[in-house]
C-alpha cells in the first residue's frame, strides 16, 4: 500500500514538473499533500497527517494560486 | 526549452544521487529504543498529556516550540514585508483586472468573484472547518491535534471565508486589526506564561500553578490553545494580505 501511495507520489510530481499549465500542476502538488496525509495516517503518525493536509493541500495551494494570478499561468 | 531539459537532467542526476544513497544505509543496527521505553512508560505520568507528542513538544521539548513560534512569526513578518511592496507595485489602477471565477452572465460587481459553487462551499463548510479547527486545538493532549495543527486548519477556515466574499469585504477585514492583535497578543502571552514558571519554580516552562494544585495537563491546554490562536490568526493575516488590495 505505502510503496504504490510512493510511486502515485512520484508520478504526480513528474507530472508537475513537465506540465505546460502551471495550475494542473499546483493541483497535482495538492494532491501530493493528500497522498502523504494518506502515507502518515496509515503510519499512526496522526498529528503529522493533520498539519501536512491543512498546509499542503489547503494554505500553500492558495499561496501558489494567488502567485499565479499575479504572474503567468503557461510555463514557458 | 533549453531550460526545461537543463533542469530535468538536474532532476535526475539528484534523483540518482538519492538513490545511490539509499544503497550505503546500514540495515542491520537496531533502532534506539531507550528515549521511545521512557516516553511510553513515563510520559503519561510525568505531563497528564495522553497524546505523547503533545507531551514532548509542550513539556519535554517545550523550549524548542518557543523558537518554532518565533521562526513562523518572522517568516510572517518577512512575507507581510514582502506582500505590502508588491501592493505598490501592483495597484495600478490603470491595469484591468480579470476576475476568473465569475459566472458568465454576472453583473454585479460585489459578486465577480463569487460563484455558486464557492457561495456554497465557504457557507457551509467554513464554519465547520473552523470549528473542527477549535477542536483540533483544545484536545490536543489527549488526541491528535494540538496548537499548530488546530491553528492551520483554523487559518484554512478563515481563507474559506476570504475566497467567498468580494475584494472590498477582505480588505475591511484587514484594516480593522483584529487578528493582528489576536496574533501579537497571543505571542506575548506565551512568553509571558513560559516566564511566570521562574517566578514560581525556577524552572523555565514548567507549570506555574503547580503549587495551587493545577495540573500540569491544564498548562498544556494553555500553550495549545495560544499556540493555535497565534499560528492561525498568523497564517490567516498572511493569506488576507495576500487577497486584499488596498484601499486608495
Amino acid at each position: 500500500m505505502t510503496e504504490m501511495l510512493l510511486v502515485l507520489i512520484i508520478v504526480l510530481a513528474v507530472f508537475s514538473l513537465i506540465s505546460r499549465d502551471l495550475i494542473h500542476s499546483v493541483i497535482a502538488l495538492s494532491a501530493i499533500s493528500l497522498l502523504s496525509a494518506l502515507i502518515f495516517t496509515l503510519h499512526w503518525a496522526f498529528d503529522v497527517a493533520i498539519t501536512e493536509a491543512a498546509v499542503g493541500a489547503g494554505v500553500t495551494t492558495i499561496i501558489f494560486v494567488w502567485a499565479l494570478k499575479h504572474t503567468s499561468r503557461k510555463d514557458i | 526549452m533549453k531550460m526545461k531539459t537543463a533542469a530535468v537532467h538536474v532532476i535526475v542526476i539528484f534523483a540518482l544521487v538519492l538513490l545511490a544513497g539509499c544503497l550505503f544505509i546500514p540495515d542491520d543496527t537496531p533502532w534506539p529504543t531507550d528515549v521511545r521505553t521512557r516516553l511510553v512508560s513515563d510520559g503519561e505520568k510525568d505531563t497528564g498529556a495522553k497524546n505523547l507528542v503533545s507531551a514532548i513538544y509542550l513539556a519535554y521539548r517545550a523550549f524548542d516550540t518557543l523558537g518554532e513560534t518565533i521562526v513562523l512569526i518572522v517568516a510572517i513578518i518577512g512575507t507581510m514585508s514582502v506582500v505590502e511592496s508588491v501592493k505598490k507595485i501592483s495597484d495600478d489602477p490603470t491595469t484591468a483586472v480579470t476576475y476568473d471565477f465569475s459566472l458568465v452572465k454576472e453583473k454585479r460587481s460585489s459578486h465577480k468573484l463569487r460563484t455558486h459553487l464557492l457561495e456554497v462551499v465557504t457557507g457551509k463548510i467554513g464554519p465547520v472547518v473552523l470549528l473542527f479547527g477549535f477542536y483540533v486545538m483544545g484536545q490536543g493532549h489527549i488526541s491528535p491535534g494540538g496548537g499548530f495543527q488546530g491553528g492551520t486548519i483554523i487559518a484554512s477556515g478563515i481563507m474559506l471565508f476570504i475566497l467567498g466574499n468580494p475584494y472590498s469585504k477582505v480588505t475591511e477585514m484587514r484594516q480593522n486589526k483584529i487578528l493582528s492583535t489576536i496574533e501579537a497578543s497571543a505571542f506575548v502571552l506565551f512568553i509571558l506564561v513560559s516566564l511566570l514558571s521562574i517566578l514560581t519554580s525556577g524552572i523555565f516552562f514548567s507549570n506555574p500553578l503547580e503549587a495551587a494544585g493545577v495540573k500540569y495537563e491544564y498548562y498544556i491546554i494553555a500553550l495549545n490553545a495560544l499556540i493555535g490562536l497565534k499560528v492561525g490568526s498568523g497564517i490567516s493575516l498572511m493569506c488576507i494580505a495576500m487577497m486584499s488590495r488596498r484601499r486608495t
